[in-house]
């Protein structure tokens, strides 16, 4: 079939889009934006996800308790342990049952650690985006000793798999805690570099500093989080604000910055490394004896719950209903992304095109992770739904155009 | 046109061979070619250990262009097909055309004629200008950014490199290349001029759209900018261009800044060495926005080369 030509050159008025996505260098993950431009100048930007939703939701509804575990874990590569311990944190809530001390602060200890990676991570990709490649290659050659960590103590990089239900399945030996420590002061060492780094190098700052601003009052407005909303002044940490099991005892430092640009998301994000060090060395120090483990019913008591916890990119929040049988009534997740997604629209106009892949990275995306599926209501309340038939005849016509 | 003194060293001490050779093999040419190939692989090499990463096989680069070369092109709908396999033989053949000009491997040029600079700075550019034509010939939007980019930045860095490579020429009061080489390896020209030389340095960085300078292919923003929709062949004589156009640039550089090119070993030396305070520079910067790239140019660039320049006429006129 012969292609529609191509039709890029505007008449006037019409709008000379970029789009990046679903499949673009800067995006290591699948989502579409298009950016409205004129000359150099983004004037629109809309965003289209849901390229990788996985049905995970929908999933977990067939599966029991001890099996979603898995299945939620697998929501996030970056951050696995977070959304396994949000999950455990919301089923133990339901059944009443009290995890070990000992067990708490371990899984404090793996979501710390996991903070570093993620960050760290981060601040690699954001040096990428900005064309600074070097600094992105050595920060994920530093990010291997982290890995490294998790890896001692776990004997997986990516989906750790901590968590059980009503505690945690490995021990810190005295041994693995002195590893780690040697660890985090090469790590908190070389933090400090980059921090010199990210506030004093002129070219970098130059594409930074003053760069994709956000105020607090529209940070308030549009709902961000994490620490996308920690650099632009908003007081909002669920470590603090709402603790949960070892975070009662150990404090994390509030990291705030003011300025809201880039710059100040690189540097609430390199200060939140320091002071997750600082957590995990106070908290090897002050380990509790005690077991790893409680015994957990196999059904959990009917009711309903809701979980947060703090991820590296913010809060991630679980709704967990159960009906009293092995299989759970609904779980509902909700990742920091999509809190997050509408600032990047909002901060895009008037920036430079060149500063899209930064602001876009500035939030952390994972898309993946925040990929849903949206049932649509008409006003005369008919929701459309399409039944698996429906959707293989939509598929096989749309691949004979 | 005459003969430079290597072409007609060739012509009579190789009787069977014609000035045909020396275009096609050595000094021009097939030789150029593999130069700039060489000269790629160890920028590419370089840098990647200053990041910190393996970096490529000595091979890699001509294994690319064989690749590339042994892959479908691929012509896009609604392009001018002329002007799309046109586009890059006119780059690498500009670029091919430079080398004759200048002391390629330390020996004289093998075509030489007063005024040859500016030929050379302009066949030069073509390169340039062909990349910024074959993206704004595709309607790819990517290339179509990258093309604009690519052809503002041609605007912001032409002027003041032009101007850099002038001044010397000022100084050796002639602008053929091979006399202006001959008066610097008696004069170090970076001692007396360093402006200039930095500007030079730097303006051929932009010129091959090296990091930070890479804005018109950054791959975070346009994919390939202006090169997003060639493949195969077109890519492959794209690549060669830049790598010839490369060796042909630090060529000048050294020859008019760092005390001539007076045979192989000092142009391996000097071209090497400038070679890796490119690679230095690559390294250490993030890249400059569009706009930052034309302000750096016209308000820092320009200025300073002026400046020298008209420092330079103040003492031509206070000695006079």
């Amino acid at each position: 079939m012969k292609q529609e030509p191509q039709k890029v050159i505007t008449k006037k008025g019409e709008r000379f889009i970029i789009p990046i996505g679903p499949q673009h260098p800067a995006l290591k993950e699948p989502g579409h934006f298009e950016f409205a431009v004129d000359g150099e100048t983004v004037t629109d930007a809309t965003v289209r996800l849901g390229y990788v939703h996985r049905g995970i939701e929908k999933g977990v509804e067939s599966r029991n308790w001890v099996q979603n575990l898995y299945m939620l874990e697998r929501i996030c590569g970056i951050c696995s342990h977070t959304h396994a311990m949000t999950y455990c944190l919301g089923v133990e809530k339901l059944a009443a049952v009290e995890v070990p001390e000992r067990a708490q602060v371990i899984r404090l200890i793996m979501a710390e650690l996991e903070r570093i990676h993620s960050h760290m991570l981060w601040l690699g990709v954001a040096a990428h985006e900005a064309g600074f490649d070097t600094l992105f290659m050595y920060t994920w050659r530093d990010r291997e000793t982290v890995m490294d960590l998790l890896e001692l103590l776990s004997g997986n990089r990516v989906n750790y798999s901590a968590n059980l239900l009503g505690g945690v399945k490995f021990d810190i030996s005295p041994e693995q805690a002195d590893k780690i420590r040697q660890g985090l002061a090469f790590l908190a060492e070389r933090n400090t570099h980059y921090l010199d780094v990210v506030m004093n190098d002129m070219l970098l700052l130059g594409r930074i500093r003053g760069v994709g601003v956000m105020t607090r009052e529209q940070a308030e407005k549009l709902g961000a989080i994490g620490p996308t909303a920690r650099a632009s002044g908003v007081a909002r940490d669920v470590r603090l604000d709402a603790p949960y099991g070892a975070y009662r005892t150990f404090k994390p430092k509030l990291i705030l910055e003011t300025a809201g640009d880039l710059e100040a998301r690189f540097i609430v994000r390199l200060r939140e490394i320091a002071d997750s060090c600082r957590l995990i060395n106070e908290a090897l120090d002050n380990l509790p004896s005690g077991d790893l483990t409680v015994r957990m019913p196999r059904r959990i008591k009917e009711g309903e719950t809701i979980s947060r916890v703090e991820a590296p990119r913010g809060e991630a929040f679980y709704f967990i209903k159960s009906n009293g049988s092995d299989i759970p009534e609904r779980i509902k997740v909700r990742t920091p992304t999509i809190c997050n997604m509408g600032s990047v629209l909002a901060l895009a106009k008037g920036h430079q095109l060149a500063d899209m892949p930064m602001i876009l990275v500035g939030i952390d995306p994972c898309f993946s992770c925040n990929d849903r599926m949206i049932t649509l209501r008409r006003s005369d309340g008919e929701a459309e739904t399409w039944s698996w038939g429906q959707l293989r005849e939509y598929g096989i016509k749309a691949y004979q155009r | 046109m005459e003969l430079g003194p290597v072409a007609r060293v060739w012509h009579q001490g190789v009787p069977e061979m014609n000035p045909i050779v020396a275009l096609l093999i050595f000094p021009g040419g097939l030789f150029v070619l593999t130069l700039g190939l060489a000269y790629e692989w160890v920028d590419r090499k370089l840098l990647a250990r200053a990041q910190n990463r393996v970096g490529p096989r000595w091979f890699q680069p001509l294994a690319d262009v064989f690749k590339l070369l042994a892959k479908e092109e691929v012509i896009p709908n609604d392009v001018n097909p002329l002007l799309f396999v046109g586009l890059p033989i006119a780059a690498l053949a500009g670029a091919l055309t430079a080398a004759l000009y200048v002391p390629i491997f330390g020996l004289a040029p093998a075509y030489s004629f007063e005024g040859d600079l500016i030929v050379t700075v302009y066949l030069l550019s073509l390169l340039t200008l062909c990349m910024g034509l074959a993206g704004a010939n595709t309607l790819n939007r990517f290339a179509l950014v990258g093309a604009t980019r690519t052809l503002t930045q041609l605007f912001s860095y032409e002027a003041p490199f032009m101007l850099a490579l002038l001044a010397p020429a000022f100084v050796a009061q002639t602008w053929q290349i091979s006399a202006i080489n001959s008066y610097a390896s008696t004069h170090w020209l970076i001692v007396t001029q360093p402006i200039g030389f930095l500007v030079a340095l730097i303006g051929l960085m932009g010129k091959l759209e090296l990091p930070p300078f890479d804005a018109p292919e950054a791959e975070t923003e346009i994919v390939a900018g202006a090169m997003t929709e060639y493949s195969g062949r077109g890519l492959a004589l794209f690549r060669l261009g830049k790598g010839v156009e490369m060796v042909v640039g630090l060529t000048l550089v050294a020859a008019f800044y760092l005390g001539g090119i007076g045979g192989p070993l000092d142009f391996l030396l000097k071209t090497g060495a400038l070679l890796i305070a490119i690679v230095i520079i690559q390294a250490l910067m993030t890249r400059l926005r569009i706009e930052q790239t034309v302000g750096l140019w016209w308000r820092w660039g320009a200025l300073l080369v002026l400046v020298q320049l008209l420092l330079y006429i103040l003492w031509e006129v206070v000695t006079a």
